[in-house]
């Protein structure tokens, strides 16, 4: 597991991003144990201190939980998993409203444009899978 | 205490090989030294024997027979003494400077030793001690190895058998290397000892400073004899000898322990407060 | 905490420090940078009092350096520290032998982490091994404290991938780490606080998540402000 990080946002931000994307995906399940602050920092190549403060956040916005002196896990709470997705979708939509704003293109067009792609993509990834 | 225990033995381990080095070559030039030597006189004898083997009491009498203090005095046995002492006295330098020059930079290990920098110090200087005493003791073991060599091979009424301390008397230079009594032992090898710290101290006045070092290492070693020698020359240039040889010893002592401790209270000075890597 | 307080040096006429004062807390990774070779080294070397200042104070954890200081605090030099007719084995010896502070088994686990072996001799690696042979004798020793002078310079992308990983992984554990270097770019997401030296004089000292977080600048964006104003 290597994250490319860019150098502008701090890097704790750009972890707990990270973390947020895959609960989204389901790479990470509900009640998942996660690495430790020392196995994260190792793994992502980033200073141990950095880990330990996305951890600290993320513990605060309720995405980990830990009881006692067990590995941090991902939380089970509905509530909160799903306003993850919900937040990952609207920063996804918001980028792609302002990129296409810019240019001038008409809703009707977009929208269309986005169906049909949407499709393509989606029968690309499925023919992958069965070849797989 | 401990550590500079271990730091004399690993400075002991860094001139082994040079160590092992020079006591062989000793050893060998001294014996071959003495063979040839033995059997070249031989060869005399039998030559001035030639045509009239009868003679052999004639000619004893003409040659004066063979005694050891000769076989000493030829190159090699001189040879490879005079080599251990320029040996020992570059040595004297190149324990500092292989520190500081050439591939590695030891000296950093060596200044963040978790112990008094004093003790690199004091390391340095055992082992120039412990060098010296070493190759005086093999030099005094080989002499009767070696007399034994020219008994074998010249027979006794060729020879005058003598005892190591009549070799030794008969060269002056030796007798300040193998001294007579311990009280001079005491003193050879104390001064010695207070030189070889003096031109320490220089080495670190020069590490410490650098080019300027070099002037106050002078300065220093100047000053530092001159305390040291202070007794004779006052003896000698202000008070028309008037001292006894007992008192100026005792003055020298003195003068001595004074300059000694100067001196590691300077390189103790120099080694925690100017030196640079 | 280690703490510069303004350091002044002189080498000869030429002024190499000029009042330099500066932090480095323990369990964090300190970065010495500047883009003109001089000055970084020559701090390491005041702090560890292998070069005389001409003034100011330099504290380690409010004391000044003493002999027992080096078993608290480690230089790694930028240069082979150990003979060069050692073995790896010897220079492991030679530390133990010296160090209360030196763990054998961190030792051994160190030797597995950089694939190095004992049995080489020091004058026969490369300067990648090297370099990790240095890293080697200064971790395993229990410091707080640990200064290690361009451990990036001049070796291969592999090796400094490896050294990299040493400061995520455990044996870097809760000390205080200074690391001087003039490129940022192996280090950049590794480091807690950024110290600009140039000329002398520490031109900026800041953390680099507040920086990122409060400027949204990187490490670079604020070199480039500094260095070019």
């Amino acid at each position: 597991m290597k994250l490319n990080f860019n150098n502008r946002d701090p890097v704790y931000v750009q972890v707990i991003r990270h973390f947020k994307e895959q609960i989204a995906t389901g790479l990470l399940e509900p009640g998942q144990e996660i690495p430790s602050r020392r196995e994260l920092a190792n793994q992502l190549k980033i200073n141990p201190n950095t880990a330990q403060r996305a951890y600290k956040e993320m513990e605060e916005q309720g995405l980990i939980y830990t009881e006692r002196n067990l590995p941090s896990r991902i939380t089970k709470d509905e509530k909160v998993l799903s306003i993850v997705r919900e937040e990952l979708i609207l920063q996804a939509v918001n980028s792609f409203v302002s990129s296409v704003q810019s240019i001038n293109v008409p809703l009707e067009e977009v929208i269309e444009l986005v169906r049909a792609n949407y499709e393509q993509a989606s029968e690309e990834v499925r023919g992958q899978d069965d070849r797989n | 205490m401990n550590r500079y225990i271990k730091l004399v033995n690993f400075e002991m381990n860094r001139i082994a090989k040079l160590y092992v080095v020079l006591l062989a070559v000793t050893f060998v030039s001294q014996v071959v030294g003495v063979i040839y030597f033995s059997k070249h006189f031989l060869k005399q004898v039998n030559e001035a024997m030639t045509g009239n083997p009868q003679n052999r009491q004639e000619v004893i009498e003409s040659m004066s027979p063979l005694s050891f203090d000769q076989v000493t005095e030829t190159l090699l046995f001189v040879g490879p003494i005079l080599i251990s002492i320029t040996a020992v006295a570059f040595y004297i330098f190149i324990i500092w400077y292989r520190d500081w020059l050439g591939k590695n930079t030891f000296v950093y290990r060596l200044l963040m030793l978790p112990t008094a920098r004093i003790n690199v110090f004091f390391a340095k200087l055992t082992t120039i001690l412990l060098m010296t005493f070493g190759l005086v003791a093999f030099q005094l073991m080989l002499l009767p190895f070696e007399m034994k060599i020219m008994q074998w091979i010249v027979p006794k009424d060729l020879r005058i058998d003598a005892s190591i301390n009549a070799v030794l008397d008969r060269f002056v230079e030796l007798r300040i290397i193998f001294p007579e009594s311990f009280i001079e032992f005491i003193l050879h090898y104390g001064l010695g000892t207070i030189i070889v710290a003096i031109v320490f101290t220089f080495i670190l006045f020069e590490r410490s400073f650098r080019w300027k070092g070099i002037i106050f290492g002078f300065v220093y070693g100047f000053i530092a004899f001159m305390l040291l020698f202070s007794p004779v020359l006052l003896n000698e240039l202000v008070l028309n000898s008037y001292l006894y040889p007992s008192e100026i010893v005792l003055l020298e002592v003195v003068a001595g322990i004074i300059v000694m401790a100067c001196t590691v209270w300077m390189s103790h000075y120099l080694l925690t407060k100017k030196i640079r890597v | 905490m280690i703490e510069i307080k303004d350091v002044k040096k002189n080498f000869g006429r030429k002024k190499v420090l000029k009042g330099v004062s500066f932090t480095a807390e323990k369990g964090e990774i300190t970065c010495l940078i500047g883009i003109n070779g001089v000055g970084k080294t020559t701090i390491l070397n005041a702090i560890t009092a292998l070069t005389p200042i001409q003034s100011g104070e330099i504290l380690i954890d409010g004391e000044k350096l003493h002999k027992g200081s080096y078993e608290k605090i480690m230089f790694i030099p930028d240069a082979i520290t150990m003979l060069p007719s050692m073995r790896i084995a010897d220079a492991m010896e030679f530390m133990n032998d010296f160090y209360d502070c030196w763990n054998e088994a961190r030792a051994k686990e160190l030797l597995q982490f950089f694939k190095l072996k004992e049995s080489d001799r020091i004058s026969d690696l490369s300067k990648g091994n090297t370099a990790k042979v240095n890293l080697l004798l200064g971790l395993a020793l229990d410091v707080d404290y640990l200064l290690m002078d361009e451990p990036f310079s001049g070796i291969d992308i592999f090796s400094r991938e490896q050294i990299a990983d040493v400061f995520t992984s455990h044996l870097i554990e809760e000390r205080g780490v200074i690391i001087t270097t003039h490129e940022i770019n192996d280090i950049e997401h590794l480091i807690d606080k950024v110290v600009l030296i140039d000329e002398g004089v520490v031109l900026k000292e800041f953390r680099t998540e507040e920086i990122r977080e409060n400027e949204g600048k990187s490490v670079v964006d604020v070199m480039r402000e500094v260095y070019q104003k």
